[in-house]
């Protein structure tokens, strides 16, 4: 480092650093976020195409750009707690279009996986795990479905886990080597009693 | 009949075979018309969902994503499927395992439990693909095999999102299906059927439903569809199609929950391509299931049967 200022050894350190931050900063977000990711989300300079270009943007307060710069300052709990972090459709328009080749869709993505580290889920994004879990699909099959299915000249039920259960251990295992499902009883028996 | 000349495991998800059946159906027989055989992908579960599922851990989803791929693999068969959200899972995830040894070590780890192994020696198509690249079809081909044109239909599309955004990411070998801001490759597959194909506003905007926002705001997500309602009301076309059938799911129910909460209604059909092409290749409705709709299809089959 070259001290030429003779400043407080404070500042010449602050001036120095490399890393934008505020005094709610937490580096290890922001290095999270991006092991996550894997996306480059320092590279933001703020244009905000992806706000532009965001569905739920002109329906709510989520900005996604908001989001962009909170990763970048390691803004942990504002982005976590947060409601409108899970009003993303995923529909990577932000993606396709930012000019910095970053993904914002994905820094969602990885602040979701982080929130919910925290308990921090909606309880729906849990029921799909708790449905794949019992039967392998996230829309399962039912009886009226069944009838039609039959009508059309098809098996009741799909050559899937529905036809074949003597998958589903090696589905379980793959979810509780996770501790997934327990963790999603555990949270809905929590907001649901 | 000739042989089938390509072959391909059929990965099902869950809202094809467990809502609209009739996307399964109408695959398995006009892909087969036009030399492309879909041999069931045994035990195969929901993908997984790539906004639900994908936003609580992405590890266990990469992990998920990867035993579907193995059964394919051990099937020694590309896999070929008819959802845009199973695109995003299935052939995102052989893609990122493919290219990062980190991501496949992983995997393969928990993999080991259940005595599989993640390769990365297949590759993943989606049918509106396979329809459209004449290396397997082809647009030609398929306005060969129309047996019934769908002469007088304006219909408009919905390409949907995770079939080609990101486009960065993707690896179409054919060209035009990079483009994300004005395709027109699925209109040329609605042409091929005899149908007019119609543009409308902001034609790529999202359903509204992905990344677990319809099942967490419902009124969010069904405002996101509403709009796209409007701009295909201005058009006045006989039906919309799609190549996903969570965003048929979300156009079709989506229209009654619309009914229920805005007060507005549209009566628009709405059908997943290969519904339409069952149809242009003379199946009949009953044989595609279409009473199973949540609006009713009626008004468009009586302009073209």
């Amino acid at each position: 480092m070259v001290r030429t200022k003779g400043y407080p050894e404070a500042l010449e350190k602050k001036l120095h650093d490399q890393r934008y931050y505020s005094e709610d900063s937490n580096p290890e977000f922001t290095k999270n976020v991006k092991g996550i990711s894997r996306t480059i989300a320092h590279m933001c300079y703020q244009c905000g195409t992806c706000t532009g270009s965001c569905p739920s943007a002109p329906r709510s307060t989520y900005r996604i750009r908001k989001f962009m710069r909170r990763a970048v300052l390691g803004l942990e709990n504002e982005s976590l707690t947060d409601p409108d972090l899970w009003l993303c459709t995923t529909c990577y328009s932000c993606t396709d279009r930012c000019p910095r080749d970053i993904a914002p869709t994905d820094v969602i993505m990885a602040m979701r996986n982080l929130a919910f580290k925290r308990d921090i889920i909606p309880v729906n994004f849990l029921k799909t795990v708790q449905a794949i879990y019992s039967s392998g699909h996230g829309v399962p099959n039912n009886d009226v479905n069944r009838a039609a299915r039959e009508r059309l000249g098809l098996t009741r039920d799909p050559p899937t886990t529905h036809m074949y259960p003597e998958y589903m251990p090696g589905i379980r295992k793959i979810i509780d080597h996770y501790k997934l499902k327990a963790n999603a009883d555990r949270i809905v028996k929590e907001r649901e009693g | 009949m000739s042989e089938a000349q390509h072959k391909f495991a059929f990965y099902l998800g869950c809202i094809a075979p467990n809502r609209y059946p009739g996307v399964e159906s109408a695959s398995i027989k006009a892909m087969k018309k036009l030399g492309v055989e879909l041999v069931p992908l045994k035990g195969a579960s929901c993908c997984p969902a790539p906004g639900a599922f994908g936003s609580i851990d992405l590890t266990v989803f990469y992990a998920m994503a990867a035993r579907n791929l193995v059964l394919a693999e051990q099937m020694k068969m590309d896999i070929a499927l008819v959802c845009n959200g199973c695109y995003k899972s299935i052939w995102e995830v052989n893609h990122k395992l493919k290219h990062n040894k980190d991501l496949r070590d992983g995997v393969n780890e928990v993999l080991k439990e259940i005595d599989m192994e993640y390769k990365g020696t297949i590759n993943v198509y989606h049918t509106a693909e396979l329809l459209y690249n004449d290396k397997f079809i082809g647009v030609d081909k398929v306005r060969n095999s129309v047996t019934n044109p769908l002469t007088g239909a304006r219909i408009a599309v919905h390409y949907g999102c995770h079939l080609t955004k990101p486009h960065k990411d993707r690896e179409f070998e054919k060209e035009v299906m990079l483009n994300t801001e004005h395709p027109s490759w699925m209109e040329e597959l609605v042409a091929a059927l005899g149908a007019t194909p119609v543009e409308y506003r902001n034609k790529m905007q999202c359903c509204g439903a992905g990344g677990g926002v319809r099942g967490y705001d419902i009124v969010h997500s069904l405002d996101i569809t509403n709009d796209k309602l409007i701009n295909l009301k201005e058009v006045k076309v006989d039906a919309l199609t799609d190549i996903c059938p969570f965003c048929q799911l979300q156009f079709d129910r989506g229209q009654i929950e619309i009914k229920e909460k805005f007060g507005v209604s549209y009566d628009l059909p709405v059908l997943h391509f290969a519904e339409l092409l069952g149809l242009a290749q003379g199946m009949s409705p009953q044989d595609l299931g279409l009473d199973l709709h949540g609006i009713s299809c009626e008004p468009f089959l009586q302009k073209v049967l």
